[in-house]
């Protein structure tokens, strides 16, 4: 991605950001409560951070809220009306890790293949994506093992890395390109030394990532080939607590439900969240559950994440090693333990 | 890029009803152009919107030779089917679809067809069996064996009597119990196969009812040599989208709405859970 | 937990890693608690029956239809009543109590669930020299043995469990006890099997095994030993109970955590002793890092009980014939509060003529179910505050439309004794108004005026009542995630007490009792939740008549599969229910979910637990 590269010093990142929200809605990693740190529309430069711990919520809410309107459903003289909800607006999401990058692209092709999802690719489609290259490794990602990281060959629009002073800035995208050709004089070409320093940052980045693993490959040889002991899966269902966490803060899972929600004298047709932890997923109308069993529940996340199957028909595993699974479960299932699990054929809780 | 999630308007224009707890209704598109451009094919099943209740799935149970009016079976068995046997003709209901693979009826040209439903399995049968008996030079042999708990769980009965009155179709119609008025034959679906003559190497057989039925009627199948490319049913699932995005119906890493829902025995075998 | 609006409604939630008790973690119904205020029916303006049916009305008119309904009834001499609520915030549940002591002059002041935590805080009090129950879900994490008396903990308390796995993961050993072995049970280094009804015994006898020569010496002894060790001299402790014992004096750091059964107030306090006694003798009561928390039942509990909604206690938990609390709390209303004990809930129900309930619906939570309702067709007057439509607020004559959790400002004190603030997040739909605010124009109606600003004035005025939520209202503002009441000195060491023995013999093979303490699946945030409500709705559908749960080997010896109905005879009455087998229960067990507890009001003959005799129906 080095070519078109382009740095900005650190004093005038204020002035891009603001030129930023004059055309879109800038959405960035700010202090939320008591040392939180949020994905937040931002409402001045001064509130983005450059330096900050992963987010727990992951920034996916942002082009799949958790209570997404669809549709109003009105009744009218004339009968029902149906209108479509319609959400298009730019947005910059800006300073995401490069983990969530991968997972923003990753939902995008989800909602592309197929049967194309209209209102998710109008607002998808208008989401730039600025991310931010991570250079120290976070406590608990495993990105390095996804191909999720730590800095991005592609996935994003413009890859921002730290050099000191100055910011780098890599456009990987036509949107990119657009990017840093408006912020005009904000930005300069990047000298030699610059891009010859962002490329040792990567490399001293994958070394000291190279701490954290998991390893897939064993484990999608087992799961894919109904190699893993239903003991194993039975042994793990005590150590979670079903809470929907892991799905809730996943970047990459995307389950949801429609409903349609009353408002004053209409109805609102939303998708909105869900999880496959839920009992309730896939209970049917006549009271049968074929996942009855938590341990198939526990099951069913793992094969949708990890198993060749879905690898084959979605081009990457489903998931970027963020490590958010760990922070949120209330149990002790999360992925690097799980699959851990599954190579070493036994549950220790 | 047409919106996935939004339902089109249809007017209830027919409420008949089947049995205590079941009701068929026909409609039409309230636009004329989604009426003169709506195609779908039998096995493929729709997304309807009861206005204030929610949407739920159900399969096409008219044929798409006969597109005047789009009709499904339905049975009462929560909030949302209550609420639709509520309505009349001339409410709204919205519509979403058509969802799934259908049945794949070219490929069924020249053979000999059995049909065998269980109780509410025969309504996505029944749009396949007027499709082939509306192009009836096309297939060999057609028999239909139907069953139910008792004969007032029999749905479709003056369609029954259609068929059982052609020349060019075999009916056989049983019943788990019967009651005073019946005479016709006793016992469960499978003890029908004894009363036709049964031709696996040239038939393909279409089997649609509970699970159990199912399990059943396939296993006997099987040992009288069908085979399990000529085996065909419907999977139910829990559906929330249907249209392969929300994940709800997924099994392993088919899923009901998109692959499905209509499988061939080979391919439910398949299916990992 | 921060709820996300969107045009003043909610639309999601996110978590907060740097909460100290949550840590970045949700259970099930917090990732879904912005659903039930957005997809929930709620009341949006206030209502006051006419003709047999509820209409809209404004505010002065429904005020004043209260103030002058319930007026007339003191002046004719009759009573009311007013119902505090586990749902609402601390400062609701103050002028709630104010409403009742200050304003209506009554002592029939209590909330639904009051009797299955505040009884065993007195308990642990009666012993621990007046102190509450002490300790966090932190020092659960950190202890290296703890013991859980649990329905199903798992999934009643999530973080509670939580907190257990993680201690279980660094190697604590887990103690539970119960009458299921269910999900924490199956991780237990010891799981101590009892019947519904047999804990006491359990406790006591742990307390046997604690207590006899060959547990050692008690560092330094206390008071009251030997009359302890007297009364549970007849018990006898086998070897796992005493591992148990020997598992607590060891661990460095100790836990006890109890779930609520149902039962008579007296049964909870006596439990609460016997709990408390039994961290004493183990080296654990009062020791830093050991908690001993009982877990209330729902959110706000034990906030609930502190601002002294309770037909025995003023604001602060004082009794009412403490002087200086009196005094206190006259000087705040300027009028005395009413002196006299009242009427429990389950008490008020149909002998009160006038009845306030905020926030809560009684067909879910009060034992009697459907009966309370019914029994409120007697109330003359029934003015019911909530944000959400329930079967109460369709029995009301007046109701008054409050915002929800996410709509109010205010505090709750969470099982720790941690005073949290709760920050609006959302707008209160249509002419709903925050539930403190109704509370005080109703009380200045009935003739007690005192203007609040906001909630946090009221909270100041409670620091003034209760003295352990003094200088609470500034540390709350300051600090990021609240503070603790401060705890009441303890001059002295703990007490001890002899402990009753009563043993409960079921003669009978079997024993039936109820499985929780209330309704879940007719909670708002559960029943209006379009991702929580599915599962719960449909188990009523799929089980009409309700259901009873048995083991697989009980249902095999009397001939009965799943599905099948099963007669159950006590001594009180019978029923017949079906039966879902449920491999956890010890045998011998047989539990029917509190949503289907009106279907075994006869068996149970009004008790939690019955001997019973189980059949097949031919």
């Amino acid at each position: 991605m080095a070519n078109g590269a382009r740095t900005i010093a650190k004093r005038d990142v204020a002035h891009w950001l603001a030129a930023l929200m004059r055309r879109a809605e800038v959405i960035a990693p700010v202090a939320a409560h008591g040392g939180d740190v949020a994905f937040a529309p931002i409402a001045s430069p001064e509130q983005v951070l450059f330096e900050f711990g992963n987010t727990l919520h992951p920034p996916k809410q942002f082009v799949l809220p958790q209570t997404d309107p669809l549709a109003v459903i009105r009744r009218n003289g004339n009968g029902v009306e149906i209108e479509p909800v319609h959400d298009d607006r730019p947005r910059v999401i800006f300073n995401v890790r490069s983990c969530d990058a991968r997972s923003l692209a990753f939902l995008y092709r989800m909602h592309a293949s197929d049967l194309p999802d209209g209102s998710y690719l109008a607002r998808a489609g208008n989401v730039t994506l600025v991310s931010l290259a991570c250079t120290v490794p976070c406590e608990l990602g495993f990105c390095t093992c996804c191909d999720a990281g730590p800095f991005l060959k592609e996935g994003t629009d413009l890859q921002l890395t730290d050099l000191g002073e100055h910011l780098l800035a890599e456009p990987g995208s036509d949107k990119g390109f657009a990017l840093l050709s408006e912020a005009g004089d904000f930005f300069r070409p990047a000298r030699p030394e610059e891009t010859g320093l962002r490329i040792e940052l990567e490399e001293r980045a994958k070394r000291l990532f190279g701490e954290e693993t998991c390893h897939f490959a064993s484990a999608m040889r087992r799961i894919s080939t109904g190699r893993v002991a239903e003991e194993l899966w039975e042994a793990m269902s005590d150590w979670c607590v079903e809470c929907g966490g892991c799905n809730f803060v996943c970047p990459t899972c995307y389950c949801f439900s429609i409903k349609d929600m009353r408002q004053d004298g209409s109805w609102v047709r939303c998708r909105t969240w869900d999880s496959c932890q839920y009992q309730a997923f896939t209970l049917e109308a006549s009271g049968h559950n074929p996942r009855e069993r938590r341990a198939d529940r526990i099951k069913r996340r793992f094969f949708h994440k990890v198993s060749a199957q879905y690898y084959l028909r979605d081009g990457t595993v489903g998931c970027v090693g963020c490590g958010r699974c760990v922070r949120v479960c209330l149990g002790t299932t999360d992925m690097p333990a799980v699959v851990a699990a599954i190579r070493e054929g036994a549950w220790h809780g | 890029m047409d919106d996935l999630f939004l339902p089109r308007v249809a007017r209830i224009a027919l409420v008949r009803d089947e049995t205590p707890d079941t009701k068929t209704f026909g409609f039409r598109f309230r636009d004329p152009a989604d009426q003169r451009d709506f195609r779908f094919l039998p096995g493929q099943f729709l997304e309807l919107s009861v206005f204030g209740f929610g949407e739920a799935p159900f399969c096409f149970a008219s044929s798409p030779t006969r597109p005047e009016l789009v009709e499904v079976t339905v049975r009462r068995t929560g909030q949302l089917t209550d609420a639709l046997h509520a309505l009349g003709p001339g409410e709204e209901v919205g519509v979403r679809g058509p969802c799934g693979n259908g049945f794949d009826l070219p490929s069924a040209q020249g053979k000999d067809l059995l049909f065998i439903g269980g109780g509410i399995g025969l309504p996505p049968l029944r749009g396949l069996i007027w499709n082939v008996l509306d192009e009836r030079e096309r297939f060999g042999r057609v028999t239909i064996l139907y069953g139910a708990k008792t004969p007032t769980d029999l749905v479709y009965r003056d369609e029954l009597r259609e068929w059982a009155a052609r020349g060019d179709v075999e009916l056989l119609v049983t019943v788990d119990r019967a009651d005073n008025g019946w005479d016709g034959n006793v016992g469960m679906v499978p003890t029908l196969f004894d009363k036709t003559e049964l031709r696996p190497k040239t038939t393909l057989a279409y089997v649609c009812g509970p699970p159990v039925m199912i399990k059943f009627v396939v296993q006997d199948l099987l040992m009288r040599g069908f085979g399990e490319d000529a085996i065909i049913s419907t999977l139910e699932r829990m559906m929330q989208c249907g249209v392969g995005k929300c994940n709800h119906c997924a099994i392993g890493h088919r899923y009901v709405c998109r692959d499905g829902p209509v499988f061939t025995f080979r391919q439910i075998k398949e299916l990992v859970e | 937990m921060y709820v996300q609006a969107s045009e003043g409604r909610p639309v999601g939630v996110a978590p907060s890693e740097n909460h100290p008790v949550s840590r970045g973690k949700l259970c099930a119904r917090g990732w879904n608690a912005h659903e039930a205020p957005a997809w929930g029916e709620r009341l949006t303006k206030p209502l006051v029956r006419r003709g047999g049916k509820l209409e809209p009305t404004s505010w002065e008119n429904a005020l004043e239809l209260a103030r002058a309904s319930l007026t007339t009834l003191l002046e004719g001499g009759k009573s009311v009543g007013v119902l505090g609520s586990a749902r609402a915030t601390n400062e609701e549940n103050y002028l709630a109590a104010r409403l009742a002591r200050g304003a209506l002059q009554t002592g029939n002041l209590d909330s639904c669930l009051r009797a299955t935590y505040q009884p065993f805080m007195a308990g642990i009090a009666a012993i621990a020299d007046g102190r509450a129950p002490a300790g966090t879900l932190a020092d659960v994490e950190a202890s290296g043995c703890i013991l859980v008396l649990e329905g199903d903990l798992a999934s009643n308390h999530p973080q509670a469990a939580h907190a257990v796995i993680k201690a279980i993961k660094a190697g604590a050993k887990l103690i539970t006890v119960g009458c299921a072995r269910t999900q924490l049970a199956r991780l237990a280094a010891l799981h101590l099997p009892t019947l519904p009804g047999e804990r006491a015994v359990l406790v006591a006898s742990l307390i046997a095994a604690a207590t006899r020569e060959s547990a050692g010496a008690l560092e330094p002894p206390l008071p009251g030993l030997e009359a302890l060790r007297a009364s549970v001299a007849a018990l006898t402790a086998g070897d796992q109970l005493r591992q148990a014992v020997m598992w607590l004096r060891q661990a460095d750091r100790a836990s006890i955590l109890v779930a609520p059964e149902g039962g008579p107030p007296e049964r909870v306090a006596r439990e609460g002793t016997a709990i408390a006694t039994l961290a004493a003798v183990t080296g654990h009561l009062g020791r830093p890092g050991s908690a001993l928390l009982p877990l209330p039942a729902r959110g706000n509990l034990r906030g609930a009980c502190e601002m002294g909604v309770a037909p025995d206690l003023l604001p602060g938990m004082a009794p009412l014939d403490d002087a200086s609390a009196v005094a206190r709390v006259a000087r705040a209303w300027g009028r005395a509060p009413a002196p006299a004990a009242g009427l429990s809930a389950e008490g008020m129900v149909g002998r009160v003529a006038g009845l306030v309930v905020l926030g809560e619906d009684l067909s879910a939570v009060l034992r009697a179910g459907q009966h309370a309702l019914e029994a409120l067709a007697e109330t003359e007057c029934l003015v019911v505050l909530d944000a959400f439509v329930t079967p109460t607020t369709r029995a009301a004559h007046i109701v008054l439309p409050i915002a929800s959790f996410a709509e109010s400002e205010g505090t709750t004190t969470n099982l720790e004794g941690r005073v949290q603030r709760v920050r609006p997040a959302a707008l209160p739909p249509g002419d709903a108004r925050p539930g403190w605010q109704v509370l005080a124009e109703l009380s200045a109606v009935l003739g007690l005026p005192r203007s609040y600003r906001s909630a946090d004035d009221i909270l100041r005025e409670i620091a003034k009542v209760a003295p352990a939520y003094d200088g609470v209202s500034e540390r709350v503002m300051d600090e990021a995630w609240g503070t603790f009441a401060s705890p009441l000195p303890a001059d002295r060491e703990p007490t001890l007490q002899p402990i009753a023995t009563d043993r409960v013999l079921f003669a009978l093979p079997a024993v039936l009792a109820l499985d929780g303490v209330f309704d879940w699946g007719s909670d708002p945030l559960v029943s209006f939740s379009p991702t929580l409500c599915r599962d719960h709705v449909s188990r009523r559908k799929l089980y009409p008549s309700g259901l009873v749960q048995m083991n697989k080997a009980d249902a095999g010896g009397i001939g009965v599969r799943q599905g099948w109905p099963v007669r159950l005879i006590s001594a009180h009455g019978e029923a017949v229910l079906p039966v879902v087998l449920r491999g956890e229960l010890e045998p011998g067990v047989m539990l029917v979910p509190y949503a289907f507890r009106e279907l075994v009001t006869g068996v149970l003959g009004g008790r939690s637990e019955a001997p019973v005799r189980a059949e097949k129906v031919q």
